[in-house]
Order: structure tokens, then sequence, then C-alpha cells
């Protein structure tokens, strides 16, 4: 009969026997979180300050601006809108707003992106990670335009409200779930016992 | 999602106060730097921080900065902190203390960098004869830096420190 492996419980819980368990090495003196917030940080700063820069602002993410309006278009067409799409503008004749840096999902996926590649993982896994959490924030993203877009265009008085501290609140929370979510699955398991 | 709720109802009680001591205290801090202190930033319609000098006329001053956009990041913080599951109500409260702290501070800095945004590059004429561009970049992109990427960063990144041994595994406290 095959062995079955089982798994060391984690720190702070109770071996099956009611043994303490030992606290599983480290691979370095620093601690995990300290590690994890410089990587953090680096990655995040290193990022944004290359969005930031000219070419990359003009060439990357201005055409990619106008891929979230051009979905936004068909989306809330699709949803009855007679929607007039220019560049990173959406138009109808009761409203009209213009996509922005800020509003297009990038800095979601920027800081999962940074929260990704500052926890231990396979790159694999990270590379998976990121394509699918940045598919999912782009959703998420998708569905903060069209809905401040209705929302400016049927409850005007409560567009401020709802473009900054409601949905840029809910597309930061959604990349932090989809991070946890990401995290749990490829957190590093203490040894196994043999 | 009850701690998002619960976390956008305290927000929203205490954004009027919170704008009163943020405008407050980003004005004191700005003039720690000036002689004779001019700054003043009023608060208006409960939630715009209008920045004027007492020195001079300038074009494009009073400038309306809305405070509540500096900080709504608070929701999220108190979201993560509060939604965390197991966590023991002290340790909660602690972690969420401390979080909070560093918090108002970065919130104050980002105020101020603001300011200093608008005096470097906002005014024109004016803010070419007092600012350098030197100057002009360092305030320029630390505003930007502060006000996008660290600001929405921050709750995360504050939640990660306390709380990201619950998904690695590792003890809470150093072996001897």
């Amino acid at each position: 009969m095959a062995k079955r492996k089982r798994r060391e419980p984690r720190a702070g819980e109770q071996s099956p026997a009611g043994v303490d368990t030992p606290p599983p090495r480290r691979r370095s003196g620093l601690r995990s979180e300290a590690r994890f917030l410089i990587t953090f940080a680096l990655v995040l700063a290193g990022s944004f300050a290359l969005l930031a820069w000219r070419p990359v602002n003009d060439g990357l993410v201005e055409p990619f601006t106008g891929l979230v309006a051009r979905a936004s278009g068909v989306a809330l067409r699709g949803l009855g809108q007679e929607v007039v799409r220019s560049g990173t503008v959406l138009r109808t004749a009761r409203f009209g707003v213009n996509i922005r840096n800020g509003c297009n999902g990038v800095e979601a996926m920027v800081i999962l992106l940074a929260a990704i590649v500052a926890f231990p993982a396979h790159w694999r896994a990270r590379l998976l990670g990121l394509a699918i959490g940045g598919l999912a924030i782009q959703a998420v993203n998708l569905l903060r335009v069209v809905a401040l877009f209705l929302t400016g265009a049927y409850l005007p008085r409560f567009f401020d409200a709802a473009h900054t501290v409601v949905w840029q609140s809910l597309v930061i929370l959604s990349a932090v779930l989809i991070w946890i979510l990401w995290a749990r699955r490829v957190a590093p398991r203490p040894a196994v016992a043999a | 999602m009850l701690a998002g709720i619960a976390a956008a109802v305290v927000w929203m009680l205490v954004t009027p106060f919170y704008n009163l001591f943020l405008t407050k205290a980003a004005e004191r801090l700005t003039r720690l730097g000036e002689r004779p202190p001019v700054t003043r930033i009023e608060l208006s319609h409960g939630q715009d921080g209008l920045i004027s000098r007492a020195d001079s006329r300038v074009r494009g001053l009073p400038y309306a900065v809305r405070v509540t956009d500096i900080h709504f990041p608070l929701v999220l913080l108190f979201a993560l902190f509060l939604g965390t599951p197991d966590v023991d109500r002290r340790e909660r409260l602690e972690a969420l203390g401390y979080a909070l702290l560093i918090t108002v501070c970065f919130d104050v800095v980002d105020l101020f960098f603001w300011v200093k945004f608008v005096y470097a590059t906002q005014l024109g004429s004016w803010s070419l004869r007092h600012y350098g561009p030197l100057a002009r970049n360092f305030w320029g992109l630390g505003k930007h830096l502060l006000d996008l990427p660290v600001k929405l960063a921050l709750p995360f990144a504050l939640w990660a420190a306390f709380y990201l041994r619950r998904l690695t595994g590792e003890p809470a406290v150093e072996p001897a």
C-alpha cells in the first residue's frame, strides 16, 4: 500500500498527536514580510516609472486604454446605449466620458504584478496568476466603466462618488482578492514529514 | 463583503472630521518650511481643500484639491483588516491601529505634496519664478507617485506587513 504523505501542520497548529510543530527553516535572515514588501515596493516603483515614461505611455498605455474604451463601447451598445467612440472618449447624446490613465485598470494590474513577483512561487505559477488575474481585473474594470457611464447618464449626482471612491476601491480590492486567492494556492508549505 | 460595507460606513461617518484634520495638518506641515508662514488650506463644501497664500495674489489661487480623493483608500484598509478571518480581536485592533497611524501620516504628506505640486507646476509664471526645473520635477513626480501607486497600494502593503505569514504558514515570532 502506498504510503500517504501527511501535510505538516502550519505554524501555530498542533499535529494530530497534539505535539507542537517546530518552526520551518528560513531561507535567509531577512523576515519574509520585509523581503516581500521591499520587492513589492521596488517592482511597483519600477513599473510605474516605466509606465510614466512618455514612449511607453504613448506606445503602450494609450493604445491599451483605447482597447478598454472599445470594449466598453461594445458592452454599452449591447445594453442599448447609442454610444459613439472616438479614441478613448465614449459619448451619447446624454453623457460622455474620457477614459484616462487611472481608469484603465492598469494600476490594479501593476499592483497585482508587484505582489505576485514579490511572493515566493515558481515562475510558471506567477505567469499563470498574472494572466488570469489580469483578465479578471480587466473584467471588473469593464464593469466599472459601463456602470460609471450609466451612473453618469442616469444618476449624475452620484457620478463623482462612484468614480473616485466606490469603483476605484472595488478595482483595487479585486486585485488584492485575486492575489490572496492565488497566493493561498501557491504558498510554499512547510516540509513534509518523512 | 460585510467588512467592506462596514468600512464604507465608518469612512463616510469619519470623513467630515478627517477632511478638516487633514487640511489643518497639511497646512501646518507646509508652513514649517515657510518664512513667514503664508500657506492657507481651507475646507470648502466639506471635501475640497482650497489652497491659497496670504502674502500675495497669485493667479491660479485658490486651487481646489478634493481631500476625499486622498483618503478614500481608508475604505480598502478597513475592509482588508476587518475582513481577515481567524484573527484575535486584540491583535486585529492593534494591527489596524498601527496601519491607521501610518495611513494618517501618509495622507498628510500626500496633501503636502499636492500643495507643493500646485506651487511648483500649476501657477504659470509664478511657478517658473519660484521653482527651478529640478524642483518642479521633484514635486511633480513625488505627487504623482504618492497620489497614485503609493496611495492605492498602501492598504495592501500594510495588510501584508501584518498578515503575510498567514499565507506562508511561517511562525509569527522569530525563533530564538
